[in-house]
């Protein structure tokens, strides 16, 4: 009974390590190295309170959450730039740092650790036994995965997946994706500091070899073996994981100093052929506990492309369904954006002197010029002219070196992204960036400005608000779905839908922002002329609806149906603007423009 | 603090011995990492795998030291080939990417290192490879070994042959082409397949090398690849430019730092000053020097 209890509470202990190494590294994408060293902290700071300052049982838990949690949210701060391996080594470097001041350091016990930790006293009753320790840990790792649950199956797990897809698309929805991760470290670091406080509790000591960059590796094992993005994946992976040894004790009658070997090469071996044949882990991401359900209502599950396809053929996919949902429309939304319209001369936008210089090469040398309300402005030129850089330079992707944006008579140059999305301008990208793991639906939820659920505090304080903004949520990115005709395939994975109906979804997604400018890069470019006519007729709707469109577009034909005015631009500099036909008709800008 | 201004020759010379090791092993790592574009944790394993062949080759079959060392690097070269090619390569076309990559590469770490503890579980551990002539050098207050020079020699020997074989032999500069343009590499006739198995072969017999060196300084050990990896990957991304010089820099940078903190501190805060240097880096890291050189510009008027 006491074997199977000492088994039970490892497994509770992993799994809390398991799950929270999710949360950074399944949600949001955040590959650390060093969650152990997190647990360490915990473990350490819980050690040295209740042996040294005799601090009881809760108080050192309460106490070893909060200090990891402040150390994960300081270790987050260079974090939040870094690419991907410089990531990896940030974190590796935090635990050798740990590590090496844990064993190096008198105070903390040296090499030896905090030995003679008291076992926890609650309430007047004492736990000294594993199946004792077993009823106390049980009810606190249920609760740290219902925090867990709570944070990663919510808009705000929504945004964390968003920034694992594509961090630079969900800046431009307005989310500040830096908040967004220091907010998930510190949650990570927090829960695995209970599980290092747990640890050294139970076993009564701490040593830094058990909080070391290999228990970090045998976390991330578990991880990837359960199944990341997935909330109980991780948990599997640790109870498979820690009580493989036993079995192969037992069953397979291996001596107990090689079952852990064994049972280590097993795992190796599993994890190469893991993320070979099924990179999911043994959970696939959008698994649930609620199959049966969900098969009675196949409807509403991600679908594949072959059912996108069949879908597509029955579909709303008319597209005059943008052009029915304008009676419904009108007054209701762009006006919401501050400041209104745009100023008296009906200017919205006003470019001045734009300069960017990438080391010698002066991508944009000082471009002028407006967009007026409620118009489509198209800004054509060859490839290599800047136009694209122009975008980045709007929306705060990249920094002007010279010039002025103003949005409504506010210079926004220099701004974040997310900051420029917030006031009212938005973009779509020329390579798209959908978030191709969630679901059409999900990508224009994403859109929403000010969702509580979104928000750290929000989720705990506001259930009610949340539920009711979710709902919300929910149903004007059907509407925007609908808008562009692919409410029929709301359920399905983006990155499942055909190329030309991403590009749609990424349009449903800006207008879900309610921005009423939006500057669409290559909207139309590498379709066939079926769907170059319907994405033209939803822009085309654009116009009706009282938006400010700047189009980038090499499909000269199709820009021609929807542009009012446009802009040539070459080398930089825009040269010249009229109407496309008039540009057109200039020989020395068609030979411009083809490289003739 | 008591400070030991007393050892700094012998810190010095120690961080130059150390500093060259470091410097072949970022080498190592970076051919392969910045051409191959492939973050090898399972370089580790190379690392233990041809420190333990060699041992094996010589206490277990009785062989003289040069054809141990011989059948050493041809086993790390023949893992590089195998992890490149069955691992890597097949993940790659899958679209598995740097954390696909890396995960893998942790399992084969994770195989290695507990097979190894499983084949000698009933033996030591702890394999010295002998058969070395190591004698000390003594230059007045400064004393290192023959193992040492031979270290330094090798190192510096490996850095200024994988320079010249970048820039003069063809092989060298098909490198250097599929590292700058795979596409276009491949356009003219190069296979970049081809080359990522070639830098893949050059890396594991570099870390192999030194691999022995620390068997025979010290021994085989079934974890000893880590502390090597750490330091490749740190000499890999301090160095400002993909060359052997600047690899070589580096190294004897990150040698120094280490060393030459004995005056201060004992040899165990050793780690902590070393990956503190790294901590430094990768928090001004996002602040990009061109911005880091503006501000100074605005800040000096």
């Amino acid at each position: 009974m006491e074997y199977q209890a000492d088994l039970a509470n490892q497994v509770l202990i992993f799994a809390i390590l398991a799950f929270s190494l999710n949360l950074l590294l399944g949600y949001a994408g955040q590959v650390t190295i060093g969650h152990a060293a997190f647990a360490g902290v915990g473990g350490y700071a819980a050690a040295k309170l209740a042996t040294a300052a005799g601090l009881g049982f809760a108080p050192a838990l309460v106490a070893a959450v909060l200090t990891a949690a402040v150390v994960g949210l300081i270790v987050s701060v260079p974090a939040l730039r870094l690419s991907l391996e410089h990531l990896i080594l940030l974190t590796l470097a935090v635990s050798v740092v740990f590590v090496t001041l844990a064993s190096s350091t008198s105070a903390l016990g040296g090499a030896y650790g905090i030995l003679n930790i008291p076992n926890p006293d609650l309430a007047g009753k004492r736990f000294d036994y594993p199946s004792e320790y077993f009823l106390l840990f049980l009810p606190l790792t249920i609760l740290a995965f219902l925090i867990y649950w709570r944070f990663v199956e919510s808009p705000f797990g929504r945004v964390l997946k968003a920034i694992r897809e594509d961090e630079l698309a969900t800046r431009a929805l307005g989310k500040n994706v830096f908040v967004y991760k220091m907010e998930a470290f510190a949650v990570a670091s927090g829960l695995a500091g209970l599980a290092g406080a747990m640890l050294a509790f139970y076993t009564m000591l701490v040593a830094p070899a058990q909080f070391n960059v290999t228990q970090s590796m045998l976390i991330i094992t578990m991880v990837i073996f359960g199944g990341m993005g997935n909330p109980t994946g991780p948990v599997l992976g640790a109870a498979l994981l820690v009580l493989a040894t036993p079995v192969l004790e037992k069953n397979l009658n291996i001596a107990a100093e090689k079952a852990g070997l064994v049972r280590m090469v097993v795992y190796g071996a599993a994890l190469v052929l893991v993320v070979q044949l099924r990179p999911q882990g043994l959970i696939p991401e959008r698994f649930s506990l609620m199959v049966v359900p969900r098969w009675l209502n196949r409807w509403k599950r991600p679908q594949t492309a072959a059912q996108s396809q069949a879908i597509g053929a029955a579909g709303n996919s008319e597209p005059s369904a943008a052009l029915s949902f304008l009676d419904g429309y009108h007054g209701s939304s762009s006006s919401a954006q501050p400041g209104g319209r745009g100023n008296n001369d009906g200017t919205v936008l006003a470019v001045r002197g734009l300069k960017k210089r990438f080391g010698g090469i002066e991508a944009v040398a000082g471009v002028d010029f407006v967009l007026p309300a409620g118009r489509v402005t198209g800004l054509v030129g060859p490839n290599g002219a800047g136009k694209t850089t122009v975008f980045s330079l709007l929306t705060g992707v990249i920094p002007p070196d010279e010039g002025s944006v103003e949005l409504r008579g506010k210079d926004v140059a220099g701004k974040t992204p997310d900051a420029i999305a917030k006031m009212g301008m938005v973009r779509s990208f020329q390579d798209v960036r959908i978030f191709a793991r969630l679901t059409a639906l999900e990508n224009v939820m994403l859109a929403t400005f000010g969702h509580p659920g979104e928000t750290f505090l929000g989720l705990f304080t506001k259930p009610v608000a949340v539920r009711a903004a979710e709902r919300e949520a929910k149903e004007r990115a059907l509407k925007w779905l609908s808008f562009v005709g692919l409410e029929g395939k709301a359920d399905l994975l983006a990155g499942s839908l055909a190329f030309a109906e991403q590009k749609l979804v990424a349009i449903a997604r800006l207008l879900a922002t309610e921005a009423d400018v939006l500057l669409l890069d290559e909207p139309i470019t590498g379709i066939d002329p079926q769907w170059a006519t319907r994405i033209g007729e939803v822009i085309h709707t654009l116009r009706q609806l009282g938006k400010t469109v700047c189009i980038v577009e090499h499909n000269l034909r199709a820009l021609e149906q929807v542009a009012d005015h446009c802009y040539f631009m070459e080398s930089g500099r825009i040269t010249a603007e009229g109407s496309l036909r008039d540009l057109m008709s200039e020989p020395r800008l068609v030979s411009a423009y083809f490289g003739t | 603090m008591d400070l030991k201004f007393d050892l700094l020759p012998q810190l010095f010379v120690n961080g130059v011995i150390n500093g060259s090791a470091y410097a072949a092993l970022g080498l190592s790592f970076a051919l392969i990492l910045r051409v191959a574009g492939r973050f090898h944790v399972a370089w580790a394993m190379i690392y233990t795998l041809a420190a333990y062949v060699a041992v094996v080759a010589a206490q277990d079959f009785g062989l003289p030291l040069v054809p141990a060392i011989i059948l050493g690097l041809a086993a790390a070269a023949l893992a590089g080939i195998l992890t490149e090619w069955i691992v890597y390569r097949p993940l790659d076309a899958r679209g598995g990417g740097l954390l696909g990559i890396f995960i893998a590469s942790l399992g084969l770490i994770i195989v290695t290192e507990n097979l190894i503890r499983l084949t000698w579980a009933s033996q030591t551990l702890y394999r010295p490879l002998p058969g070395f002539p190591t004698e000390l050098i003594s230059l007045q207050d400064v004393t290192f070994t023959t193992l040492d020079l031979a270290s330094v020699l090798t190192a510096w020997f490996l850095l200024v042959a994988v320079a010249l074989f970048l820039k003069y032999a063809p092989h060298g500069r098909w490198i250097n082409a599929v590292r700058v343009n795979p596409e276009m590499a491949q356009v003219v006739g190069i296979s970049p397949d081809k080359v990522h198995l070639l830098v893949f072969v050059l890396g594991s017999v570099i870390a192999g090398v030194f691999a022995i060196y620390a068997a025979m300084k010290f021994a085989a050990v079934p974890d000893m690849g880590w502390q090597p990896l750490f330091l490749a990957f740190m000499v890999a991304f301090l160095s400002p430019r993909f060359t052997p010089l600047s690899l070589a820099l580096t190294g004897i940078f990150v040698g120094l730092v280490e060393s030459l903190s004995g005056i201060a501190l004992t040899a165990n805060w050793s780690p902590l000053v070393v990956f503190s240097v790294l901590l430094a880096y990768l928090i001004v890291l996002p602040i990009r020097l061109p911005r880091l050189a503006k501000l100074v510009r605005a800040w000096a008027g």
